[in-house]
């Protein structure tokens, strides 16, 4: 055997590079990158008037009205008519635009600031759940947990059929028995399902039959599928794809109509539509966490890690988090974007701010009506805010996606 | 003495959409403290599934662990809670993976990994595992140890990444470190290097190897005993020696048949063994080499050889004929 020379492995040739974080890394390539500054300039004046104007320029929406200053033209100069200058001219009601489009800004600001941290929080942990549960192995208690909610999740549709809570809490029950039974008896499938299945018909059949015969039957068959599903013993896997199957559902309305049917649920104000449009944004954020998550967790230091004995809560939070986080920022600027137009598109139709709000949307819908008079800075400056924030935002997006992921930038 | 690791009749199976996959059948062996274990097949046959069984790593549902014990430092494995098994992994059994571009984390610092494990299972402070780690990473022979603390994983080149990774799983001195083919990834030189390196540390630090490979050639050096697998089986198991120069049982002469050698006239060509391994799904009856042996009889097409002793009682081979080899 050859002499072992620890000391010496080539090494010493390269010198000791500067140490730097991935993010130092990406934030570099995001300085470089113009129209992602661009994108970040705008965001930046962006929040800057619209935090500004909140706090520092007080407006009082309600009693603000002058129709003696009814659609004013811009003016940069005082004019004779009056010692005032609207920069963006005056709406219909008299009220100074510009004012107006600035306070906006602190609306629409909140919206897309709540609508997504709504859409990130409950879509990414939704998403980071299943797919860390679908690709690992569960231990006994997380199973546990997973398969009471299941069992509870699924038991709230017979248990609204029959109107029975009772059902709910069987059916949870059901799920944590498929816990507890054998795990050495999953070679022997059907066996299982029959028990589940018949279970399933019982818990379902026995509390309908208080109800109604037709309603026992109709709970019973929900019951039995109920009890086949919770008998696959794939704890994690089944998991995840009833979460992902509500997510299908959300997902196959179109998010507009959802958003608006929402709106007509709570009833209308900047808060409810913030609400509509974070639970349309919902399922978004849990595919792309339930996929990052799944293809991360291949990764072999996730694999190392369980070699060092970490446990599931911190190869979560400490391997796999950080390693999805670039497509979840990426997806959430874009997804500022997205609310912000939303919120507009709502505020037009009349199902966001309550009116006299100052809200970009709702101020386009007062007055395009005017525009045939020719007052054409009445929609015109408003319509502008919503266009730069928007691309705003979504520059920054792209920027960013290119700084965090520097394999896909050809 | 009693042995450090001792495996009887494992059975590990995958229940996939095909069928069970049936990975590891019934393996059975002991591994003294201090050995060097060489565990040589080809791909599929059971080896990383076998030392991910050890570990157990393996992923239930859908991966099962259907019969067998695993004794460990007197400890039955199987029977452990899973906390109890997370304080085993990484503090007694440490494990070294193929890819080393992908078994370091790369949100984070090297250093912090190692220091993982000490803070998990030393009850170090941050100060006291920093200067641990430096220490090991200048042992695994990476230069200006305590600036390349602070280096993250994509400034490191592959071999020095899988230092890297040997100085982590060795953070803790644990008493057997499973390495899963930790230089297939890596060039020749390099391979020499890492070879080298674990078996200096070896013997300094005394602690038991299981070095999981498919080149024969890489384990010839470095080992005490080889347990060469097929489709799930140990069907060769003995000392080095034993193995290359007294084979007892076709597939490993066929697998050493299939190494160059220097001293071969040129032009010669390599030996392969024709045929593909069985499927794991439907295992044939008899002798799982059957369809691809040269030697076989009826026999072997009907029942399955044991693991017998030959000449000598440490070597042992699972073939009907294998005094005729």
């Amino acid at each position: 055997m050859t002499d072992i020379r620890l000391e010496n492995n080539g090494f010493e040739d390269f010198a000791v590079r500067e140490h730097r974080s991935l993010w130092l890394d990406a934030w570099r390539r995001l300085v470089a990158n113009r129209t992602a500054m661009i994108g970040l300039i705008v965001v930046v004046v962006f929040i800057l008037s619209a935090t500004g104007a909140h706090f520092f320029w007080e407006y009082e929406a309600r009693g603000d009205l002058d129709y003696n200053k009814k659609l004013l033209a811009p003016t940069i100069l005082p004019t004779e008519e009056g010692p005032e200058i609207h920069i963006f001219g005056t709406d219909k009601l008299g009220r100074d635009i510009f004012r107006r489009t600035v306070h906006g800004g602190w609306n629409s600001l909140r919206v897309g600031l709540v609508a997504v941290g709504i859409s990130l929080v409950i879509g990414g942990l939704l998403g980071l759940v299943s797919g860390f549960f679908e690709s690992i192995y569960l231990n006994f208690w997380e199973s546990l947990v997973l398969m009471t909610l299941l069992g509870a999740s699924l038991g709230t549709l017979p248990g609204w059929i029959a109107r029975q809570p009772m059902q709910i809490i069987l059916f949870a029950g059901l799920g944590a028995a498929s816990v507890f039974y054998d795990r050495r008896l999953l070679n022997r499938k059907a066996p299982r399902q029959v028990y589940f299945g018949l279970l399933g018909i019982i818990i379902g059949g026995i509390t309908g039959i208080f109800v109604g015969t037709l309603v026992a039957v109709v709970c019973g068959i929900l019951g039995l599928v109920i009890g086949v599903l919770l008998a696959r013993p794939l704890g994690g896997k089944i998991f995840s794809s009833f979460v992902m199957r509500i997510m299908d559902v959300i997902l196959s309305f179109p998010s507009y109509l959802l958003a608006i049917a929402i709106v007509a649920f709570l009833g209308p104000g900047l808060e409810k539509g913030m609400i509509a449009i974070g639970v349309v944004g919902i399922p978004v954020y849990a595919r792309l966490a339930r996929s990052a998550v799944l293809s991360v967790s291949q990764k072999e230091y996730v694999l190392a890690a369980q070699s060092v004995g970490e446990s599931h809560g911190r190869i979560l939070f400490r391997h796999i988090v950080p390693n999805i986080l670039s497509p979840i920022i990426v997806q959430s600027t874009m997804g500022l974007a997205n609310a912000i137009l939303s919120a507009a598109a709502l505020g037009f139709l009349g199902l966001g701010a309550i009116p006299p709000e100052p809200e970009w949307g709702a101020m386009l819908g007062d007055s395009y009506k005017y525009l045939s008079s020719g007052a054409w800075w009445a929609v015109l400056f408003p319509g502008l805010a919503i266009v730069f924030s928007v691309l705003g935002f979504n520059l920054l997006g792209d920027g960013l996606r290119d700084a965090l992921d520097p394999k896909i930038r050809s | 003495m009693e042995p450090l690791i001792k495996i009887k009749n494992l059975k590990t199976r995958f229940h996939t959409e095909d069928g069970v996959v049936k990975a590891v059948n019934g393996v059975s062996y002991k591994m003294a403290r201090g050995e060097v274990l060489g565990v040589v097949g080809e791909s599929g046959c059971g080896k990383s599934v076998h030392a991910l069984s050890i570990m157990r790593l393996i992923q239930i549902p859908p991966g099962e662990i259907e019969s067998g014990e695993i004794w460990f430092d007197g400890q039955e494995l199987l029977k452990l809670s899973d906390k109890e098994m997370r304080q085993i992994r990484g503090r007694d059994i440490a494990m070294v993976f193929q890819d080393p571009m992908s078994s370091l984390n790369p949100v984070y610092t090297v250093g912090m990994q190692i220091m993982e494990a000490l803070i998990l299972h030393k009850n170090m402070n941050k100060k006291a595992a920093r200067e641990r780690a430096a220490e090991l990473l200048s042992m695994v022979g990476i230069p200006e140890a305590n600036k390349r603390l602070d280096n993250y994983p994509h400034q490191f080149s592959g071999g020095m990444r899988q230092r890297a990774m040997i100085a982590m799983a060795l953070s803790c001195d644990p008493k057997l470190l499973i390495a899963d083919e930790p230089t297939t990834a890596l060039d020749v030189t390099i391979q020499a290097q890492i070879i080298n390196l674990v078996i200096k540390l070896q013997e300094e630090m005394g602690m038991a190897v299981m070095w999981i490979t498919h080149d024969l050639g890489i384990v010839a050096e470095m080992v005490h005993k080889i347990n060469v697998m097929y489709a799930g089986f140990i069907i060769e198991r003995g000392n080095v020696r034993d193995i290359f120069k007294k084979t007892r049982h076709p597939y490993t002469k066929g697998l050493l048949g299939s190494l160059p050698r220097i001293d071969e006239a040129p032009g010669t060509k390599l030996v392969s063994i024709a045929g593909l391994p069985p499927d794991l799904v439907n295992l044939p009856t008899g002798c799982p080499f059957y369809a691809r042996c040269t030697y076989r009889q009826d026999r072997c097409r009907q029942e399955q050889p044991p693991l017998e002793e030959t000449e000598n009682s440490d070597h042992v081979v699972a073939c009907w004929r294998w005094k005729e080899i």
